[in-house]
């Protein structure tokens, strides 16, 4: 086991070497110039090339290449050209948001998705299975971009249950104003895990094991809890992997609405203004989060469940 | 399960708990949603709308447009003097501290004018950089220049211009522009990247009792619709830029005000000059009378604006007189046929996809040409690649605007009429001697009727040669709660908060 979580640690040196070969060369065939778009309507050409050279972009793309990778190693992840301020700096303060959203919305989606999925894999082909399949399909499709405003009029506007949006201070009151993203977040997050874990839990139900266990005088409930849904719930670690690694950078649209400083609004912030650093130190930070997320998903993979072996 | 429940829950209370930021809540407090987000405080090393209204708020400058935006007005300089050949700029400071009680001295003035117009890092050189001497004498600041140029004086005016104190900047270095101190009404006293900024009131303000709130709360709200759900909830006191479609509506509903402003900007079609048939005058006319503008302001942008005669703003110095190209598709079919085309051509108009009003106006456009026989294809492209893509001159048409950052036209009549100078009369290629003639002089000569005919005559010579098509100047738009009263948003752009009062 201890040497399996340092192969994939080790395995992670050359994923992470390759984002960054990827992202540095993907953004210089990306048109557009940071120097031009801030001050292109106020500066002349040679202006803006002093300006391109305080900022490093006139270097040979060797020597920019080799400053980022020094930049990554040292852990600044570069500075950013229009905060001013290095890349770390600006993950640090709104990382918070990101993996608060990201646990908050897992943990509305589990609260969600649990009953409904038991409820339909112990009523599997009766109507109300069929019904609750409909409603999660539906959940999944409904885009978070009308959700989160559906749910700021009702929930905000009409019953003044919640803020419009924004931030705030200290745990509890962050609990209280996420809530809304976190639900629009949280309930996509609801039907991948009900639609996977009710096929699981079905399939589970059908395993010669669960006889034996039936044959050796279990109560149902006692095979179900023990058996069954312990067995299930191991493929849903892989789904929550999955999808939490999509949720930390890809929740933009509904941080835009709510006002919630991710990273995911830091990112685009970033490409809209061609703010290089930020960009490439994201992604690499991103390829870091996704890596992690992927062998924190593994190892609990195999600790819930002896027959997978990490090597 | 309930274990990993548990974990779970643990860890985002870890997560939250670490998104602390600091602030204090007060009777008086003014909140603000906007969509631009400051990102630095440092006046010479930046250049968006959000971090130059937020320095706005807590810097001065020695003189600053007036609220009509038509002149200037005295700011940390009491009274100023402008010598008879343009050479030297003498100001008298008032009276004035910085936020943490020191005074203003004419030093800080020198330093912060040296900073902005010599230092390397200032990328706003070329506004001060004709002033060649800085120096401080009594309660005197003297500034002189080798050779006249009018726009220098009225430069200072410019955020870049802001006064600092220069033992705190030299102190600290960048890291002052975390924590700045200025003379503004406000000082900064908390600050949320990406969510929040939090203004105090500046105790030792020079505007006696002023400002009149005790805080205020800028709120980083970045999609339209959310501010206004934000305003009607009652979390903002003002929004700015609701959504065009809903101002009615939101001007319809009790307890809220909208108001608008036309600021320094304006919107048009570039057509590169370069490009057959483009190069042909005729035919560039004849897009201007082609296209009914009335329409556009109306229907695009909900009567928020008005039609433009050329692409200069209505500012200093303009004739309000001149009249723009009126809509007449006959006058322009003939102006197409004297130039061979009396069957129209099919052109391509560039459109950024981010800006939606402008997606809303490029179709009218479509529709109107099409009248007179002229087939534009719609090309969509990312905002980024715009300046990009008209600087290298691969473009028939593109859909563009420009806003002035200072109160005198100098900058922009430069940016967008005359070539080479910095963009080559905006990508058009588009090229009068004459007009460039005038700007040189221009330049040259003291403020006063004489510089006022010289920007007029070039306004008019730039409307004839038509480089681009003019459409219009949209407005600036903001909504309020009744209890706050005296918000408006400048003819530049930006806000002032010192009068604002809320009644509870």
């Amino acid at each position: 086991m201890f040497q399996g979580i340092v192969n994939r640690i080790l395995m992670v040196i050359p994923v992470i070497f390759g984002v960054t070969i990827l992202s540095f060369l993907l953004l210089q065939v990306m048109p557009g110039d940071p120097a031009e778009m801030a001050m292109g309507t106020r500066a002349s050409p040679e202006e803006i090339e002093v300006i391109r050279v305080q900022w490093g972009l006139d270097q040979p793309l060797w020597q920019q290449y080799a400053l980022f990778v020094r930049d990554c190693l040292t852990g600044s992840f570069g500075t950013s050209l229009f905060h001013k301020l290095p890349v770390s700096q600006l993950i640090l303060e709104r990382l918070p948001y990101t993996l608060g959203l990201t646990l908050y919305s897992t943990v509305i989606a589990l609260i969600i998705a649990l009953p409904f999925a038991i409820v339909a894999a112990l009523s599997r082909g009766r109507a109300i299975d069929v019904a609750i399949r409909q409603v999660f399909v539906l959940m999944l499709a409904l885009p978070p971009f009308w959700l989160s405003f559906v749910f700021i009029i009702f929930f905000a506007l009409n019953l003044g249950l919640f803020p419009t949006g924004g931030v705030g201070n200290g745990f509890l009151e962050n609990i209280h104003r996420l809530f809304l993203p976190a639900l629009v977040v949280g309930l996509s997050t609801a039907a991948l895990i009900q639609q996977s874990l009710r096929g699981t839990l079905i399939e589970t139900m059908g395993a010669d094991f669960i006889d034996t266990a039936r044959a050796k005088g279990l109560t149902a409930t006692q095979v179900f809890r023990r058996h069954i849904l312990r067995n299930s719930l191991i493929s849903t670690i892989s789904v929550i992997g999955v999808r939490i690694s999509w949720v930390i950078g890809g929740t933009v649209v509904v941080e835009k609405i709510f006002s919630v400083p991710g990273l995911g609004s830091l990112l685009i912030d970033a490409i809209l203004t061609r703010d290089f650093p930020v960009i490439r130190g994201l992604t690499v930070f991103f390829a870091l989060l996704v890596v992690m997320v992927n062998l924190v998903t593994d190892i609990a993979y195999a600790m819930a469940d002896p027959r997978v072996r990490l090597r | 399960m309930t274990i990993r429940l548990k974990l779970l829950l643990a860890a985002s209370v870890i997560a939250l708990g670490i998104a602390q930021p600091t602030s204090a809540v007060f009777a008086q407090t003014l909140k603000v949603a906007l969509g631009d987000e400051p990102l630095s405080f440092d006046p010479i090393a930046t250049s968006d709308n959000g971090s130059i209204w937020t320095q706005l708020l807590i810097f001065d400058t020695l003189i600053r447009p007036d609220k009509a935006g038509t002149g200037l007005e005295p700011g940390l300089a009491a009274s100023w003097e402008v010598s008879p050949d343009g050479l030297t700029l003498t100001f008298t400071l008032r009276d004035a501290k910085f936020s943490d009680g020191t005074a203003v001295t004419p030093e800080d003035v020198v330093f912060s004018l040296k900073r902005a117009g010599v230092d390397e890092k200032s990328q706003w050189k070329r506004f001060f950089n004709p002033i060649t001497a800085f120096k401080s004498e009594g309660n005197k600041v003297i500034l002189t220049l080798e050779q006249p140029f009018t726009p220098a004086f009225n430069n200072l005016a410019l955020f870049a211009a802001a006064i600092l104190p220069e033992k705190l900047v030299t102190e600290q270095g960048d890291a002052f522009f975390e924590h700045p101190v200025g003379s503004g009404p406000f000082m900064l006293s908390g600050w949320t990247r990406g969510s929040k900024v939090e203004l105090t009131k500046n105790p030792h303000y020079w505007q006696e009792g002023k400002p009149a709130v005790e805080t205020v709360e800028l709120d980083i709200v970045a999609e339209p619709t959310a501010r206004v759900l934000r305003l009607e909830a009652g979390e903002a006191d003002v929004i700015l830029d609701p959504p065009l479609n809903q101002i009615a509506d939101l001007s319809s509903k009790d307890g809220i005000t909208v108001g608008s402003a036309i600021p320094y900007r304006s919107d048009f079609v570039l057509l590169n000059n370069t490009r057959p048939p483009f190069d042909n005058v005729d035919v560039r006319q004849a897009l201007n009378y082609a296209v009914d503008k009335d329409q556009l302001v109306k229907g695009v942008l909900f009567d928020k604006g008005k039609v433009a005669a050329t692409a200069m703003p209505v500012m200093a110095y303009a004739d309000e007189s001149l009249k723009p190209y009126p809509y007449d598709p006959a006058k322009a079919k003939e102006l197409l046929a004297k130039a061979g085309l009396a069957d129209g051509f099919s052109t391509k108009l560039l459109v950024d996809s981010g800006n939606a009003a402008h997606r809303n106006v490029a179709v009218a456009l479509q529709a109107m040409l099409g009248q007179v026989g002229v087939k534009a294809e719609i090309q969509m492209i990312e905002g980024g690649t715009m300046w990009t893509t008209t600087k290298a001159g691969e473009y028939d048409m593109a859909l563009s605007f420009a806003t002035s950052d200072t109160v005198d036209p100098d900058q922009l009549i430069g940016f967008l009429a005359v070539n080479p100078e910095r963009a080559n009369a905006y990508h058009t290629q588009w090229q009068n001697t004459h007009l460039n003639d005038l700007y040189a002089k221009e330049r040259a000569t003291v403020n006063g009727p004489e510089r006022g005919a010289m920007f007029k005559e070039m306004v008019e010579v730039f409307k004839e040669g038509a480089p681009m098509v003019f459409l219009y100047h949209p407005a600036s738009n903001w909504a309020n709660l009744n209890k706050v009263k005296g918000f408006e948003i400048l003819p530049t752009s930006n806000f002032r908060l010192e009068d604002v009062t809320i009644s509870e």
